[in-house]
């Protein structure tokens, strides 16, 4: 069963190479002259202002966080979808308050302005 | 075999969860946190429930460390002082643990299934497993959804903006 | 011939090929897409190197290989150099799963014509571009640039809304199918494919895998005129080469998985399933190059709003109805 995935890893070594490969190749080919203007962050040609770490919206972080909720809420929907017929009607109506419960929780923070880009 | 990889992948494992906690730029911290769990994705393989394997990768590497990466920028966090020294020195660790990980890839792929004692005396399909966790764990399973239902309105009460918080007040017009 | 050398020879083959196959894929879209977009807009689009422009993905190549190719002072050195690596990596590997045609018979043995038949492949895929996500949002945090910084972040927020609804719409699939194998749920697509059974899980993937190539309209992560190039701002030479080779590897990995998950994949009449498998895979792509020449971009409170407010409910209204759907069409005994 295991050595069914083997090509898999010849293929992981291969792509590891070709990356590696092309970014090494880059570096051994590409003449290079180096001088602290060139090698600033770019800005349009203008002096830097400010640091490049700034802060961002608090939205980003509510975004990232609903994502979590419902990405686990859809690796749970895989497995049930493989024994889907197996479980017949129970899992139909479990998965059925499962997704219900969830999108109660949706319709709040929707309602609430959560999912809002103002 | 097995039982060698094992021990391999719970070292690397350690290690990286090692390096997470003692980086001071929080960013490469992440990146060893990824590693650990690439090596934890790889024991549960090991222990027969690629399944689990995959909702690690999917769910710990591919979405909970993204969070991390959103919270270390929004909270601004400048990286500490780089550290000093020649630039294999900094480099090394991540590319070990790499290729350990790699390599115990490899090295499991290719080994002979069942290879003695130690390896895997059961093998959680993800069929069986499905089967299991909705049929014998059913109310667990609504738990869970109840626990999600939570999360996503603890989140958006933590991070609700003064706009939405006035106009859950109701002073807005 | 000894058993195990076929078996070598076999993975050999079919990894070059299809590493043969991406490459000049890749480089040819880029081609495909210029001539197409010139055509769109009333001009030629490149035709001086070699006939046609043929030759123009080789010059491109060798010109962003002898490009100078430098390191921002203030970037970290580490995550900069790998992060191109880990966008056309994570492209590169996600074909290992596509099944590309229908079993061959090839020295008195069955070949199936994919690389790795994992009985997880669903998931590979989903795992695997949920860590693309890493490749682009590294590359800019690395730069220490602001337009990087804002394009990472951009990128970051825009592929996990739509990784979401992409793997929603993937659950109707495997609910037809009954299998997380790529091949079995090609098998499954004998009669009748899952785009015309199940036409909208087919629009939500659709659309949600135009926003996971962040190309136009979805291109918000490097929109030039507000962010000059976003997160690969700062990137120069093979570098910025690996992260274009990614993207457009990436287009023609996301069409083989709608044809794979909704169009049938090999099944078609009359001429061999191999050619069927490229032509579907050649029209999204082209899908993907017409929607750039029509569409203007979005903008961000847009992108969310259809994301979060159309397209995630949509996609879990449309579980329950197919799984109720399933029910009613065959009750399950017992």
């Amino acid at each position: 069963m295991l050595d069914s995935y083997l090509p898999i890893i010849v293929l992981i070594v291969i792509a590891l190479a070709f990356a590696v490969g092309t970014i090494v190749m880059s570096h051994l080919i590409g003449h290079r002259k180096p001088s602290a203007v060139k090698l600033a962050p770019y800005e349009c040609g203008m002096p830097l202002v400010g640091s490049a770490r700034e802060r961002l919206s608090i939205k980003f972080y509510i975004i990232a966080m609903l994502f979590i909720v419902f990405d686990i809420e859809a690796v749970f929907l895989y497995p049930w979808a493989v024994v889907f017929k197996r479980l017949g009607m129970f899992g139909f109506a479990e998965m059925g308050v499962f997704i219900f419960i969830l999108l109660v929780g949706y319709v709040y923070v929707w309602k609430k302005g959560a999912l809002e880009w103002e | 075999m097995t039982a060698a990889i094992f021990y391999i992948l719970s070292a690397a494992a350690l290690l990286a969860t090692l390096m997470a906690i003692t980086r001071k730029n929080p960013v490469h911290a992440v990146i060893y946190l990824v590693h650990a769990f690439f090596a934890l994705a790889l024991i549960f393989f090991i222990l027969g429930a690629p399944l689990v394997a995959a909702w690690e990768v999917i769910i710990y590497a591919g979405a909970i460390m993204v969070l991390f990466l959103f919270i270390i920028m929004m909270l601004e966090l400048t990286p500490g002082e780089a550290a000093r020294g020649p630039g294999w020195q900094r480099w090394a660790p991540v590319i070990l643990l790499s290729g350990s990980i790699v390599v115990c890839t490899l090295l499991l792929m290719t080994a002979e299934p069942q290879a003695g004692p130690g390896g895997p005396n059961f093998y959680a399909s993800p069929r069986d497993f499905g089967y299991g966790l909705f049929k014998e764990y059913a109310l667990a399973v609504e738990i869970v959804s109840f626990q999600l239902l939570f999360a996503a309105v603890g989140a958006f009460y933590v991070g609700r903006g003064e706009r939405t918080r006035r106009r859950a007040r109701g002073d807005e017009r | 011939m000894p058993e195990w050398l076929v078996t070598t020879i076999l993975i050999l083959v079919k990894l070059g090929f299809v590493f043969f196959l991406l490459l000049t894929g890749a480089a040819y879209m880029v081609l495909a897409e210029r001539k197409l977009l010139g055509r769109m807009q009333l001009r030629y689009g490149p035709n001086r190197v070699g006939p046609f422009g043929l030759l123009q993905p080789l010059a491109d190549a060798v010109k962003l290989v002898t490009k100078e190719d430098f390191i921002p002072s203030q970037a970290d050195k580490f995550l900069f150099f790998i992060a191109p690596g880990i966008a056309a990596v994570t492209a590169l590997l996600t074909f290992a799963v596509v099944p590309f045609g229908p079993p061959i018979r090839l020295f008195g043995r069955e070949v199936p014509l994919v690389i790795c038949d994992l009985n997880i492949g669903v998931l590979y895929f989903l795992g695997l571009s949920s860590l693309a996500v890493y490749g682009v949002t590294l590359g800019g945090w690395a730069s220490n640039s602001k337009y990087a910084l804002l394009g990472s972040i951009r990128a970051l927020s825009q592929l996990i809304s739509y990784e979401l609804s992409m793997g929603l719409a993937i659950v109707p699939v495997v609910l037809m199918a009954r299998s997380f194998s790529l091949t079995n749920i090609v098998n499954a697509q004998a009669g009748l494919p899952f785009a015309i059974l199940n036409p909208p899980a087919f629009l939500i993937f659709l659309v949600s895998v135009l926003a996971e190539s962040k190309r136009i309209p979805f291109d918000l992560p490097e929109a030039e005129n507000e962010i000059v190039a976003g997160f690969h701002t700062e990137y120069s030479g093979m570098r910025f080469g690996l992260f274009f080779v990614g993207e457009y590897i990436n287009v023609i990995i996301l069409s083989s998985m709608v044809t794979v998950l909704f169009l049938g994949g090999w099944h078609g009449p009359l001429l061999p399933g191999i050619v069927w498998f490229f032509l579907k895979v050649g029209f999204i792509s082209f899908l993907f190059i017409w929607t750039r020449g029509t569409l203007p971009r979005l903008r961000y409170d847009q992108l969310m709003h259809f994301g979060w407010k159309i397209l995630v409910p949509l996609a879990l209204v449309n579980v329950i109805v197919t799984g109720a759907i399933l029910l009613l069409l065959n009750p399950a005994k017992g």
